[in-house]
């Protein structure tokens, strides 16, 4: 092939600029660490990058949803096990009181106080707010829940709380439920309910059941059971234990059932009280089975915790494994086409260097 | 005497043929760096010879004629590639400055305050009441709609600068036209005399190849040396001596520059559409297909977040127990969504307006406020097989697809113009070598000559001196 001059010129021009703009392209990897700087350089790779991140992200938020939910679990817990505490102590009082070898009028007297103590307690107990949010109120955490009479003001919805992607945890146990025993499923066991609206279509179902289930909760208090009721005490508003026409539960009304035994005490009603030991009976495992409810949310979420964790590690490592530069690899090949444009420049100039005219002289 | 004179007359032609050649030489090492020069040759003749009875005698050479090794058809084969290397170029520029809009390597894009918008409406859902939280939805509202408004500003900065470019394109083409009809001018001026206009004819072939990067073109030279250029299929730009030029501007239908041929007269055709290939055709690419398409992929996303979010906000009440209003203010059409999507004012000003509960008068309601985070996970692209991250990723995943490809391609299309102009270099470019050896060959011949001069000259004196010997 006949060589002109210019296409040596060419070639050692383009020889160079190769050399050097592959340098600049490694000592940019060098420096940055990463191998895709811009989605053109691995297209398949940088859209994969950003959905980890967009995962990672989210994930990281759904850890911070479960350590405030957590909180949130926890409180209740320790809320519902000093409940259980002070019924245990209702419960042996009321045993105590229940005969006449270890009771008698005066004693029951003093009892009933003690009674209405704890009574006074489980109310505080139903008011506990964490910050400035009542856990016992149902979504409604800015009303108090119970006045001193044990009406509910709450309302009976639970707060859920995204904890994975198509997974929510409700956060709080509603007044309703554990102290009042309404809504609770067939077993007794405080539940949430089990459907989260995602959209906007389930979203109107869920509000047009929550009217439903005002109506019939209405429709419930009108209808309740009078189990008991002393004419001593005609004029306190009497709410005792009703079955639940829905899920056909029998809650228990803790408020009431301090108070029948309470007005049993003063009344020196000793059936009364015997009968209460029956229904605190179902009030401890009213408030022992929601504390497990409790309980096992809490393991739920942990162990949720614990996988998203490991989720966002996944995740930061995917994102590294695909957009970082093997620094090995870049050095060596920093290296590598270091010699390469050494070379290139000398043989460059020996090239350009010698003509005929040289030899001329 | 006759023998010694034609002796030096063959002489003294020969003196001033090495002279010519010479002169060549020279002009080929001047133009050793011209762009576009193809090397010329002296192309020498013998002479008509004499006839003496039987003998044939040799009247020595002249110069013919100058021609250029050229060879046409590599020449017309760089054009149509260089025109292919325009259309890259210009192609793989626009789409690299177009794929940084979506580069979320190093920086916040919309992807990530998209996952900000959703988390804060987790974080809301954690505890509506506050209004932290509340805060935070209108901080990462505010800034989505915004970062929304970016792409599209960027997106449509890269357009407005593809037009200039075409309207600066546009000016170097009718310059180039009118170069291309002086030339064909001053080539039918020389050849009309039977010489070839070998410097002109370089120069023109190079003046279609610089206009065949700006523009696809098609040409063909007509029996007076004369080129017809068309750019697109219909635009003559030169006929014979005369040039046509195009215009870059605006029209009443839409915001862009097109393309429009004035022919003679007062006619102005738009060849938009006919334009494929070279810088033109790459911007034209770019502007009109790529980026279009980006923009109504931007628009889809923001329309149907604010379409989605505002039937779920609308459904919700607020801190107060108020029903809910529109949490976007709602574009009206697909269309331009991304540029107007925006905050509603009602709750920008008052971050208690957002609507978190199902159910009025409860503070800790966070129902739709999950709906709406849920959003995030919801096939609601694509005619629901797809979610905002997936189609938003996927549209990262083409962009950078194709500005891969149009990278690689222009890098492909370099090497095919490299060896192009290399076998050209090897067949027309100047090599100092050869033009030293024919310098040094001609000035042999020059010396040689003077010698046969000299010989006649002293034969003349030997005659001249007959008598006095």
């Amino acid at each position: 092939m006949r060589i002109a001059d210019k296409m040596s010129f060419n070639q050692v021009n383009q020889n160079l600029t190769k050399n050097r703009s592959e340098m600049a392209d490694l000592q940019n990897q060098a420096a940055t660490q990463k191998r895709i700087n811009k989605p053109s350089d691995d297209p398949l790779a940088s859209a994969r990058v950003l959905t980890a991140r967009t995962e990672e992200r989210g994930n990281t938020q759904f850890i911070k949803n479960i350590n405030n939910a957590r909180s949130f679990l926890e409180f209740s817990d320790q809320s519902l096990s000093e409940l259980t505490e002070i019924l245990v102590r209702a419960k042996e009082l009321a045993v105590s009181q229940s005969n006449d070898a270890s009771g008698n009028e005066e004693s029951r007297m003093v009892t009933a106080s003690e009674i209405e103590q704890i009574y006074n307690q489980s109310i505080q107990i139903g008011n506990r707010k964490l910050g400035e949010r009542y856990i016992f109120g149902g979504q409604k955490t800015q009303t108090t829940p119970f006045n001193q009479s044990g009406e509910y003001f709450g309302n009976d919805a639970d707060m859920k709380i995204q904890t994975q992607k198509d997974s929510f945890v409700a956060m709080n146990l509603p007044g309703s439920k554990v102290f009042l025993g309404r809504g609770l499923g067939g077993d007794g066991i405080v539940r949430a309910q089990y459907e989260t609206p995602t959209d906007v279509e389930s979203l109107k179902d869920f509000q047009n059941k929550e009217i439903e289930r005002q109506q019939i909760n209405e429709e419930v208090d009108s209808n309740f059971l009078t189990t008991r009721g002393p004419a001593s005490e005609s004029g306190r508003q009497n709410r005792s234990d009703k079955q639940d026409p829905v899920t056909g539960s029998v809650g228990v009304n803790l408020f009431s059932t301090l108070k029948n035994l309470e007005i049993s005490l003063k009344t020196n009603d000793k059936a009364g009280v015997q009968e209460a030991l029956d229904t605190l009976d179902q009030a401890i495992s009213q408030v022992v089975l929601a504390r497990s409810e409790v309980g096992s949310r809490i393991m739920a979420v942990n162990s949720t915790t614990d996988s998203l964790q490991k989720a966002v590690v996944d995740n930061k490592v995917t994102a590294s494994q695909l957009e970082d530069a093997d620094a090995f690899q870049v050095i060596s090949d920093i290296n590598k086409t270091d010699s390469t444009l050494k070379a290139t420049l000398e043989t460059s100039g020996k090239l350009i260097q010698p003509s005929l005219l040289d030899f001329l002289r | 005497m006759s023998k010694i004179s034609a002796m030096m007359d063959t002489g003294k032609r020969s003196l001033m043929n090495s002279q010519t050649a010479l002169q060549t030489v020279g002009h080929n090492i001047a133009n050793k760096s011209t762009e576009g020069f193809s090397r010329q040759r002296v192309e020498l003749q013998t002479n008509t010879p004499i006839t003496e009875g039987n003998l044939q005698i040799g009247m020595g050479a002249r110069a013919g004629v100058v021609t250029r090794v050229n060879n046409p058809w590599l020449e017309k084969q760089i054009q149509r590639e260089g025109m292919s290397m325009g259309f890259q170029d210009s192609r793989a520029d626009a789409l690299s400055r177009v794929e940084q809009i979506y580069n979320e390597q190093n920086n916040k894009g919309l992807n990530q305050y998209m996952t900000d918008f959703f988390n804060s409406f987790r974080e809301l859902s954690n505890n509506p009441e506050s209004l932290a939280s509340r805060t935070m939805v209108r901080e990462s509202s505010v800034a989505l709609t915004k970062d929304f408004g970016r792409v599209v500003g960027q997106l449509k900065a890269v357009q407005e600068d593809l037009d200039g470019q075409i309207k600066t394109t546009v000016e170097e083409v009718n310059q180039l036209s009118k170069e291309i009809a002086s030339l064909n001018e001053k080539v039918q001026m020389v050849e009309v005399q039977g010489t070839p206009a070998n410097d002109e004819r370089d120069r023109r072939d190079l003046l279609l190849k610089k206009l065949g990067e700006k523009i696809d073109i098609s040409w063909a030279e007509g029996k007076d040396g004369m080129v017809t250029v068309t750019a697109g299929r219909t635009a003559i730009l030169v006929s014979g001596i005369g040039s046509s030029e195009l215009k870059a501007r605006q029209t009443d239908a839409r915001d862009r520059v097109e393309v429009f041929f004035e022919g003679s007269g007062s006619t102005s055709a738009n060849i938009t559409g006919q334009i494929t290939g070279g810088r033109i055709g790459g911007a034209l690419d770019v502007r009109d297909h790529v980026i279009e398409d980006l923009l109504s992929h931007v628009d889809n996303m923001a329309y149907t977040l604010a379409k989605e979010v505002n039937t779920a906000h609308i459904e919700g009440f607020d801190k107060s127990g108020r029903n809910g209003v529109l949490f976007f203010d709602m574009p009206d059409q697909v269309k331009g969504a991304a540029s107007v999507i925006g905050l509603n004012k009602t709750v920008f000003n008052d971050v208690g307006r957002i609507a978190t509960g199902a159910q009025p008068g409860a503070a800790g309601d966070n129902t739709v406020a999950n709906v709406i985070s849920a959003l995030q996970y919801r096939q609601v692209m694509d005619g629901g097989t797809s979610t905002l991250d997936d189609y938003y990723s996927t549209q990262v995943g083409q962009i950078g697809a194709v500005t891969q490809r149009a990278v690689k391609a222009q890098e492909s299309q370099k090497n095919v113009m490299s060896q192009l102009t290399n076998i050209r270099e090897s067949i027309s470019g100047v090599s100092l070598d050869e033009e030293t050896t024919k310098m040094i060959e001609f000035q042999k011949t020059y010396d040689a000559s003077a010698r046969l001069i000299k010989t006649a000259d002293e034969m003349f004196d030997t005659v001249l001196n007959l008598k006095r010997m």
